[in-house]
């Protein structure tokens, strides 16, 4: 009973923050409260780092105007997060130097293993909004905590898609379903391969016929792979990819005329990446990317306080950038306005205080951007089930959503895919 | 086999030539330098990635074909191939390996920094109207745009083996690469082939950048898609022999496509690399260079 009514309290402390948010500007701060935010800004995925800082900075600036978080003015102390051993070193550097006792981060699940290991040995809260390694809150760290699913998750909901609205539009069941598996050989893609492949087989009994990993840095042709994919003629590729050979893949299907019905990916990557639609334009219609929600996402889907939220944070992003919230900019918003609920309950920066308060987070889908909800584990893991995830499908060079269809007013096309020339 | 069967590795000897033909671009150059100055530029790539962004800028700007932009781009590449050495190279040129190595690594850090504050990590692309266009000929289907950077490569590749044959200037580079302090003696500039070498070099792989754009996504760190199997090529292929380069491309474009068709894409590199050692175990010259050019002028 009593735990019962802690959880109504959070809730209804949640909905007062949100209704706050959607009125006037909150109290204005006093003072400063810095955390440290770690990106790859520099080297190959600086790119996405960029983005993804890009997304921070926006939403601090939304928090503030509300009033900051624990009553002070939210500041970042930024790091460069290369690689793996700098990531390391940058959260060392952010803990001893900046003093921060909170780091978010660090867009890749190449780099989030590191940092959160050298921030727990700090004993620093480890706030990820993006790396999907299933490994990061597996590791029995006390300090570690995940707003966005794992790549575990991405695994189940492209199954999901591929088991419930693509085989039915293609009149067959889905142990009728060919399935081919494609993966760039990071854990980001070996995590989402694995578990898209483990619950396809095993749970929808569809028929495997290939399943290869590559090295998206050392892999200049994808024709071998095609003419050995021709051969076995899937029904559907679960390509996972970043974002110079996913366009590269694409290409050299439609110049081998490989027909296959559909193409699913996850993630801000590759098929995922606004990139792609610009290397490819309308010839790149079709493919499938789960992801945050895009264009055509319907608003009323949502609770009144997610909408608020949501469409103030549109509205940010197109002033800042001109264009609709990308990925990046949705995953690290996302996970920074819910730091900022945690940190407004705990009123503390204190590990277990603040480990408490997350634990008793009980948001049901649609009430924070992105459409999320949040129920986390003891490991420190938001639920697959409460973040929310979508697919959005090319159309015409701009990734539309068109899936779960409650929550879009745009509809999947060319399913199963047509010849390469009438896909327009 | 099967009709299927025949079509399929008619595909495969295509695609192992095209590639090859893109690899043997990248690695003339770099076989130059090596050759003639016993240098590994490990900043070779970023040198590629200079001339991908020529082309997408030529192209994004003022719509040039990458193809015309070629014409500005040799000239401009020759330019900082001249620059790069009087500011860089000049200096560790008789210095020791190591020295060459961090130093080329560091122009190579800087490079791809500079390009990243200059145009962002952001991953663009060159869509000339040709590298949509798909040949097909006896059931093989193939690109345009990767068809005319085969060409290219054999036309650079004969360009440069004349060049270094039976030009006045190619002799005295060849002199130079064999015995430094003899052709100094010989009253050969050394200094001036070395800048010349340099310059022709980063010429050569400025123009395959421009080439490859509409190929491949353009972005700071693009050359590093490449490089790597570039050292494989000029070691295969023998320090400084441009036809060893185009040959030595083929085989590892052959080996790739091979090797990721019937073991899968993940065993290529272990392919080529476990070739890559033995040939440097048992021919270290390479499989069509001199014997013993391995170790002139080192």
């Amino acid at each position: 009973m009593r735990h019962r009514v802690a959880v109504l309290a959070l809730v209804a402390f949640v909905l007062a923050a949100g209704a706050l948010a959607g009125g006037a500007a909150g109290q204005a701060p006093s003072g400063e409260y810095k955390i440290g935010v770690l990106e790859p800004l520099t080297g190959p995925l600086a790119f996405e780092g960029k983005r993804h800082l890009e997304g921070y900075e926006i939403m601090r600036d939304m928090i503030n105007a509300r009033g900051g978080v624990m009553g002070k003015r939210l500041v970042f102390a930024v790091g460069d997060a290369t690689d793996p051993t700098q990531a390391a070193s940058e959260a060392n550097r952010l803990i001893t130097r900046e003093g921060v006792k909170i780091i978010t981060g660090t867009f890749s699940s190449r780099l989030c293993g590191a940092a959160s290991e050298a921030a727990a040995r700090h004993g620093v809260i480890y706030w990820e909004t993006s790396c999907v390694d299933p490994r990061f809150a597996q590791r029995g760290l006390r300090n570690v905590f995940r707003t966005e699913i794992d790549a575990t998750g991405f695994g189940w909901y492209n199954v999901e898609f591929i088991a419930k609205h693509l085989a039915p539009r293609f009149n067959l069941r889905p142990n009728q379903l060919r399935i081919a598996f494609l993966s760039e050989d990071s854990s980001y893609g070996q995590g989402v391969t694995e578990a898209a492949r483990k619950r396809a087989t095993g749970e929808f009994g569809m028929q495997e016929v290939a399943a290869e990993y590559y090295n998206w840095q050392a892999t200049n042709d994808f024709t071998p792979i095609i003419v050995r994919l021709k051969q076995l003629n899937p029904d559907v590729v679960h390509h996972i990819a970043y974002s110079t050979d996913a366009p590269l893949f694409w290409r050299q299907s439609r110049e081998q005329a490989f027909l296959f019905k559909a193409l699913v990916h996850a993630g801000a990557t590759g098929y995922g990446s606004p990139e792609f639609g610009k290397a490819l334009g309308a010839d790149g219609n079709g493919p499938f990317a789960l992801l945050e929600p895009g264009p055509g996402f319907r608003l009323e889907a949502l609770k009144p306080e997610g909408q608020r939220l949501e469409r103030e944070f549109r509205d940010a992003v197109q002033k800042r950038t001109g264009s609709y919230p990308l990925g990046g900019h949705q995953l690290a918003a996302g996970g920074l306005w819910l730091l900022k609920v945690v940190l407004d309950e705990a009123r503390t920066d204190d590990l277990e205080k603040f480990r408490a308060v997350v634990a008793k987070l009980d948001l049901p889908v649609g009430s924070l951007l992105n459409g999320w909800g949040a129920k986390f584990a003891d490991n420190g893991q938001n639920s697959n089930e409460r973040v929310q995830h979508y697919m959005l499908q090319w159309q015409n060079g701009q990734l539309v959503t068109v899936w779960p269809e409650e929550f879009s007013t745009i509809r999947a096309r060319w399913i199963p895919l047509g010849p390469w020339d009438q896909r327009k | 086999m099967g009709p299927a069967q025949i079509e399929a590795f008619a595909q495969l000897v295509v695609s192992a030539v095209l590639l090859g033909g893109i690899y043997a671009l990248i690695s003339l150059g770099l076989t130059l330098i090596f050759g003639i100055l016993r240098v590994v530029n490990f900043a070779h790539g970023e040198f590629l990635m200079l001339g991908m962004y020529l082309a997408f800028w030529a192209f994004t700007l003022w719509g040039v074909d990458p193809y015309a932009a070629l014409a500005a781009a040799i000239p401009l590449s020759f330019l900082l191939g001249l620059l790069t050495y009087g500011a860089v190279m000049r200096g560790v040129i008789r210095a020791s390996h190591n020295v060459q190595i961090f130093t080329t690594v560091g122009l190579s850090i800087v490079l791809q920094n500079v390009a990243l504050v200059a145009w962002s990590g952001d991953f663009r692309s060159v869509r000339p109207w040709h590298s949509a266009v798909v040949l097909r000929a006896g059931g093989t289907a193939f690109n345009l745009s990767q068809v005319v950077a085969f060409v290219i490569a054999v036309v650079l590749t004969v360009a440069l083996f004349a060049f270094m044959r039976w030009t006045h200037t190619g002799r005295v580079m060849r002199a130079t690469a064999q015995d430094r302090d003899a052709a100094t003696l010989m009253g050969i500039d050394t200094d001036r082939v070395y800048r010349l070498t340099f310059a022709i070099g980063i010429a050569a792989v400025g123009a395959a950048g421009v080439l490859v754009a509409p190929l491949y996504p353009v972005y700071p760190t693009a050359g590093l898609q490449f490089v790597l199997v570039s050292y494989v090529v000029v070691v295969l292929g023998g320090l400084g022999d441009m036809v060893g380069a185009l040959l030595g491309s083929l085989i590892v474009a052959a080996v790739e496509v091979v090797g990721s068709y019937f073991f899968g894409t993940a065993w290529k590199e272990v392919l080529y690399f476990l070739l890559f050692i033995a040939v440097l175990v048992f021919r270290p010259a390479g499989l069509f260079g001199q014997r013993g050019a391995e170790t002139l002028g080192a």
